[in-house]
């Protein structure tokens, strides 16, 4: 800032240095005296004015700020002599827009601009206010008077990007600017004469199309007419071009562009042979494609997607062009789409030997030992044979096999030796996911055996045995097969129906003993330990040798805890994540599991712990932050919520801000695919349902912290205006098209979204579960697809369970549900409020209002919304809540929306109060029996949960949770409804006291609200004295009942198998008299320590939730007399 | 098997697994657009089949006369690609465009004192030591100032190491 020293006005230069050296050094008082002072000189300088102004706003005084602006606004304004000059433009324009007036700067240049209208630099900065502003079609129409006054080429390529953005977000929609041309005759006149000086005549073809095509006709004329007479000198230019052709499906007139002297732009060859060959074959000249493909992958042979490209080519698919990078760029599919029944038998056949013949050369000729792309080829090649209905058997094996590692090269080796290629690998197993999938059972368990037959006689390097022994396992657990292992070493535990799909499975596999699921785990950890010294003599900031071994050790524990509820396994594969975190600390995939399973235990301010060392930040806060925020989001540590919610606002929101001036950096260093982009991806972010949904969270928490103080619970209420800006954000405009940025893959299997959480069920040992990716738009790779629908994936398991994997469309419709539920709440908190006051007022006084009436209208227009998005018509849901209260339906029914529906009884409550239109079955004349109603739901269902809950340590996924969010939230609300009513009825003037007054009311009422206290009291009492002895209890007495899961002396089955092979390495670690790294890390290593951990973590749990029905509690019984 | 194409934003909602890394540093937004839309050219990914992003380097070309050159500010693999040589090729992918199209005369990089393992990489692909930075890291951690000459370099004149260290304030460029 200090740069932008100047003397508009004929102000001296050293009196701005003197101010802006002031700001720039955060000494913003003595920069006002300074700018005070420079105003008292030079009363009417608008520059003088925006100093100020900027230095208020710094200071943190926004509404004065806004006041000199404007001042300053009028100033320039007014005085006709005035020179407009940029620097009061631009700092008025930074002030304006920290003040979040856009409007104001963008209306300031467009006063210069029409008052000097060919100042190129007043025009830039006018550009710029409207690229703030998102006005596409504003941005061409000054791009173009830039482009008319000095004709450069960049001014034109900003008019063009700006013809681009209006057809990503007007698509289908004519355009402001085209669409108003028939209605305004001046615009359309404009576009007239435009198209007459671009073509020299108004064509027919310019006037048939719709509004997109002729924006894109329009950049195409503007374009062609610049390159006749200046050419182009910039490759991004060039590109744009090229785009505005492909977008109009011109692509041959492209691809003549591309390879006559403009091509030449673009000086790394395979660059532009990369985009020849796609308009090549999106003019479905695949012959031609092909060959311009062949070119690439000479020139970059392990360049895996032009091969793909290439194959398309030649077997005439155009697949590739229109799959996933149109529609998601974030979830991309695993597996490579294709067609092939087009193609006539003998066609395919000579293709197919062409790519072969192809693919042999690059081996041949591959100089490199991490070229894989010529091997994985031969895959492709085989699975497209085989989807072809071609295959031959054993051609997709061997060439798995071979990839695996490779027969020695007979003329030096002996032949039957075997070297190895890539299956040490650790990406060998995803190389070759999407090939695994195309091969039936019997071939994936003949595939296994040749593969362990394998890695047994290929290398004797020791890190290279150990890596493919690592693949052996992932080949495992991509086909399932672990899954399907027997718990020990008894028969195959499951019941299946007989001759059922899953009995096939079953029955097929031959299970080696030593592939016991609890062996596997003992196997893996015990390999991890054996092969660390292999890694002593690395950094300790490398990745260790066999790392992946302990989190797959990790997931077979977790397997065997969810298929015999067994809580030592879960407490065992802690210990093994803990014990790997105690050698190297920085292992993230560790530290997500361990997450995960904390959370689990309702420990989670250990989960919270171990998630801030993964340091999550910035973008990682949209992509990670799922892995924590959900949980938080029910449990009672509002501290640490609250900042976890602070930072990722602020990060979106930042970026939201600053998004549209990094857009003009692109604009102005000339870099305009980026402009494009940049544009998307803010649209992106802002549309997130994550971002959504924080943004309406953080106000509850707001709500909840506040809960036990009506006034206080107002208070945020105002700020909210009521309700009313949650409101707007599930508005259809807003929720449109949501996005899912979290980056799933990371999750653990058991749970592969927030929402789904396999250890809370099914467990009758006869499940399945797979890996899966929910993200994907696609088709999802799994081993047992049997049957895909286009529009939907059902995956069989192959015992017994059948289920539909969400597809981002149903993800979507439900996300928008949920966000609108969440939206409602402070709105029909605040209308409870004040129809809970009213109806008492018509108790006191008497004196119902028409404004009551709106109230009444609008909270039950919010139900009939709330019970909507729940699926039911107001009627109905009504009903069901009665049912409910009966005794006529049970809980169960409402499933996970329990919380939902609870929230829905108390608003309904605080309708029916003033309202009194609900038409319930008579009470017993106790007053309102939809107040008995909530306050019966309220007490039954809290009392039924704690009667079933066990302590925490030993039934983790408790119902904790639930009761977490009964007390926050339907409880927390009818405290307010209550506190309302209680305060309305005390006599004006006294109203701070809140005793001995609800006696004088009697009334019907009066005793419902006494009642309902005395109802909340109670459960309130129930839950605090539970917490109590949960608290009180010896932590030593929880700590052996935690350990002694583990230590089972004696047993050589069961839980503790894995955890005594982790202590007696520790103890012979300990013993030696090496002084490495590793032996040293474990000195630090004590079992006993992470069962102390995980019991004081609980522990906080229960206080922090203890301490707010405490509060809570007592802010009620103040409400008692 | 790599496809090394340019980085563009939606890579950052896929680089967790990358950037999860304790070594590997996520910069807050502004910083990453403002490489996109200068240095787009010296911002490249990465991807293995099935799209997975292996790895990316970001940098960025600046200077005047002869210490016009080009600056690799990130260069990171994913723990599932290391070991398989995919740096040098991103390296030598930035050299290429720093030598071809933009003629600098070298490409320079700072890295930490104590993270031996890249520093030792950087040695094979031809870097040396040209300086040491004192503090450079948070103030904390002396960086060292690596460099290799390119082609416009004949004389390797850009490689001549520097006797004594330097500190923050002396260099050049950020």
């Amino acid at each position: 800032m200090a740069s932008k020293f100047g003397m508009p006005g004929g102000i001296p230069e050293r009196r701005v240095r003197s101010i802006w050296d002031a700001v720039d050094s955060r000494q913003f008082k003595a920069a006002l005296k300074l700018a005070t002072s420079l105003l008292s000189k030079y009363p009417n300088s608008p520059y003088a004015l925006a100093l100020k102004a900027l230095i208020l706003e710094r200071m943190g005084k926004p509404d004065e700020a806004l006041s000199v602006c404007l001042n300053a606004k009028d100033k320039l304004y007014a005085n006709d002599a005035v020179q407009i000059d940029d620097l009061t433009l631009s700092t008025l324009q930074i002030v304006f827009q920290r003040l979040d007036r856009l409007d104001l700067a963008t209306s300031c240049y467009e006063f210069a601009c029409g008052k000097f209208p060919n100042n190129l630099e007043l025009m830039m900065g006018l550009f710029n206010c409207y690229v703030r502003e998102y006005s596409f079609v504003k941005q061409q129409q000054t791009a173009i008077k830039m482009y008319k006054v000095v004709g450069e080429e960049r001014f034109l390529l900003w008019a063009v990007c700006s013809i681009q953005l209006q057809m990503v977000y007007c698509h289908g929609k004519p355009t402001i600017a085209l669409s108003n041309g028939h209605k305004d005759k001046t615009k359309w006149e404009d576009w007239m004469a435009w198209i007459t000086w671009i073509y020299g005549s108004v064509t027919e073809e310019v006037l048939c199309g719709d509004g997109e095509d002729k924006l894109l006709l329009l950049a195409e004329g503007l374009l062609k007419k610049h390159i006749t007479s200046h050419s182009l000198h910039e490759p991004e230019a060039l590109l744009v071009y090229i785009s505005v052709l492909e977008q109009q499906a011109k692509y041959g007139a492209a691809s003549e562009i591309l390879s006559g002297k403009l091509g030449s732009l673009l000086i790394i060859e395979v660059d532009r042979l990369r985009i020849q060959g796609r308009l090549l074959a999106r003019a479905c000249d695949y012959a031609a494609a092909a060959e311009i493909y062949q070119k690439v992958i000479e020139s970059c042979p392990d360049d895996w997607e032009c091969f793909l490209h290439y194959l398309g080519c030649l077997l005439e698919d155009d697949s590739s062009w229109c799959s996933w990078s149109v529609n998601d760029k974030i979830h991309p599919p695993k597996f490579v789409d294709c067609k092939l029944s087009h193609l006539k038998d003998d066609v395919f056949d000579l293709q197919i030997s062409n790519a072969l013949a192809f693919v042999q050369k690059l081996q041949v000729e591959s100089s490199s030992d991490f070229i894989r792309c010529p091997y994985l080829a031969n895959l492709e090649i085989e699975r497209r044979k085989r989807l072809y209905g071609k295959g031959d058997d054993m051609k997709l094996i061997e060439a798995l096999l071979d990839y695996f590692c490779s027969k020695g090269n007979p003329a030096s080796y002996n032949c039957q030796l075997t070297i190895v290629r890539f299956g040490h690998l650790a990406c060998f197993a995803s190389d070759v996911e999407m090939f695994l999938q195309v091969l039936t059972i019997d071939e994936k368990m003949d595939l296994l055996k040749k593969l362990m037959k394998l890695s047994g006689s290929s290398s004797t390097v020791p890190i290279k045995v150990l890596g493919q022994s690592i693949t052996l396992f992932k080949i495992q657990e991509l086909f399932g097969t672990l899954f399907k292992l027997p718990v020990s070493g008894v028969a195959i535990p499951y019941s299946l129906e007989p001759g059922s799909e899953a009995a096939d499975v079953c029955t097929t596999i031959v299970l080696p003993r030593w592939l016991k699921l609890e062996s596997t785990a003992i196997q893996m950890t015990d390999m991890y330990c054996q092969n660390l010294p292999l890694s002593k003599d690395l950094d300790p900031q490398e990745n260790m040798h066999g790392e992946e071994l302990l989190s797959m050790a990790c997931n077979v524990l977790i397997q065997l805890f969810w298929r015999t509820r067994h809580l030592g396994y879960l407490l065992e594969a802690i210990m093994v994540l803990e014990f790997g975190l105690t050698i190297r600390r920085y292992v993230w995939q560790y530290k997500i599991l361990l997450l995960h399973l904390y959370s689990y235990l309702s420990a989670l301010p250990l989960a919270y712990e171990w998630y801030k060392t993964l340091e999550v930040k910035n973008i990682l806060f949209e992509t990670v932050s799922h892995h924590i925020l959900p949980q938080m989001l029910i449990s009672p540590l509002w501290v640490d919520l609250i900042d976890l919610l602070k930072d990722y606002l602020k990060f979106m929101d930042d970026h939201s801000r600053e998004s549209a001036d990094l857009t003009f950096l692109a604009y102005r260093h000339r870099n305009y695919s980026k402009v494009i982009e940049f544009v998307q991806f803010k649209e992106r972010l802002q549309h997130s349902n994550q971002y959504l949904m924080a943004k309406i969270e953080e106000p509850i928490l707001q709500l909840k912290q506040k809960s036990d103080n009506i006034e206080e619970v107002e208070c945020v209420l105002e700020s909210l205006s009521f309700g009313m800006e949650l409101l707007e954000l599930s508005s259809e405009n807003r929720c449109k098209s949501l996005t899912f940025n979290e980056d799933l893959q990371s999750r653990p299997w058991w749970t592969p979204a927030a929402d789904i959480n396999y250890l809370l069920g099914p467990f009758d040992g006869a499940s399945f579960c797979p890996r899966e990716n929910l993200c994907s738009t696609a088709f999802v790779l799994f081993p047992f697809v049997t049957s895909i629908v286009k529009s939907e994936v059902f995956i069989k398991f192959p015992f017994l369970i059948s289920w539909k994997l969400p597809q981002t469309k149903e993800r979507e419709a439900n996300a928008r549900k949920v966000i609108e539920r969440r939206s409602l709440l402070p709105r029909m908190l605040y209308l409870s409020i004040q129809c809970a006051s009213s109806s008492m007022k018509e108790n006191v006084e008497t004196n119902g209002s028409i404004s009551n009436t709106k109230l009444y209208s609008e909270l039950k227009c919010l139900l009939e919304r709330f019970a909507k998005s729940l699926g039911f018509p107001f009627n109905d849901a009504v009903k069901d809540i009665v049912g409910l209260s009966i005794g006529d339906k049970s809980f169960e029914v409402f499933n996970s929306d329990i919380i939902d529906w609870m929230n829905f009884a108390v608003f309904l409550n605080a309708w029916n109060l003033g309202s009194h239109e609900l038409n319930l079955p008579d009470g017993d004349g106790r007053g309102p029996v939809s107040w008995h109603m909530v306050d019966y739901l309220i007490e039954k269902y809290t009392l039924e949960n704690l009667r079933s809950m066990q302590p925490l340590i030993r039934a983790p996924g408790s119902d904790l949770p639930v009761l977490v969010q009964l007390v926050t939230e339907p409880l927390a609300w009818h405290g307010l409804v209550i506190n309302s009513c209680v305060r309305s009825s005390l006599p004006s003037g006294k109203k701070k006291k809140k005793s001995g007054h609800v006696d004088q009311l009697n009334s019907l009422l009066s005793q419902a609200i006494q009642g309902s206290i005395q109802s909340v009291c109670g459960v309130m009492e129930e839950v605090t004295k539970w917490l109590r002895e949960q608290i009180n209890k010896p932590e030593d007495e929880n700590l052996d009942t935690l350990l002694s899961l583990l230590m089972r002396r004696g047993l050589n089955e069961g839980p503790g198998q894995v955890f005594q092979i982790l202590e007696a390495f520790a103890a012979s670690t300990r013993d030696s008299v090496l002084c490495d790294r590793i032996s040293q890390a474990l000195l630090q290593w004590s079992p006993v320590g992470v069962a102390r951990k995980i019991i004081t973590s609980q522990c906080t749990v229960l206080s922090e939730f203890l301490r707010i029905c405490e509060s809570n509690l007592k802010s009620l019984k103040a409400l008692k007399q | 098997m790599t496809t090394i194409r340019r980085f563009c934003c939606n890579d950052l909602l896929r680089f967790s697994s990358v950037n999860l890394d304790h070594l590997t540093e996520t910069f807050n937004m502004s910083f990453y657009m403002t490489y996109l839309a200068r240095w787009p050219d010296y911002f490249h990914v990465a991807e293995a089949p099935g799209n997975r992003i292996m790895g990316y380097i970001m940098g960025k070309v600046e200077g005047q006369g002869e210490s016009w050159h080009g600056h690799v500010t990130a260069v990171t693999v994913a723990p599932e690609y290391r070991r398989q040589q995919l740096a040098k090729k991103l390296m030598h992918m930035l050299e290429d465009i720093s030598d071809k199209i933009d003629k600098a005369y070298f490409v320079d990089l700072f890295v930490r004192a104590s993270n031996t393992p890249a520093i030792k990489m950087y040695e094979k692909l031809g870097y040396i030591i040209y300086r040491r930075v004192l503090r450079y890291y948070s103030g904390e951690e002396d960086g060292l100032d690596m460099r290799k000459a390119l082609s416009r370099d004949v004389e390797k004149k850009s490689m001549i190491p520097l006797k004594r260290p330097v500190t923050p304030d002396e260099l050049e460029y950020d």
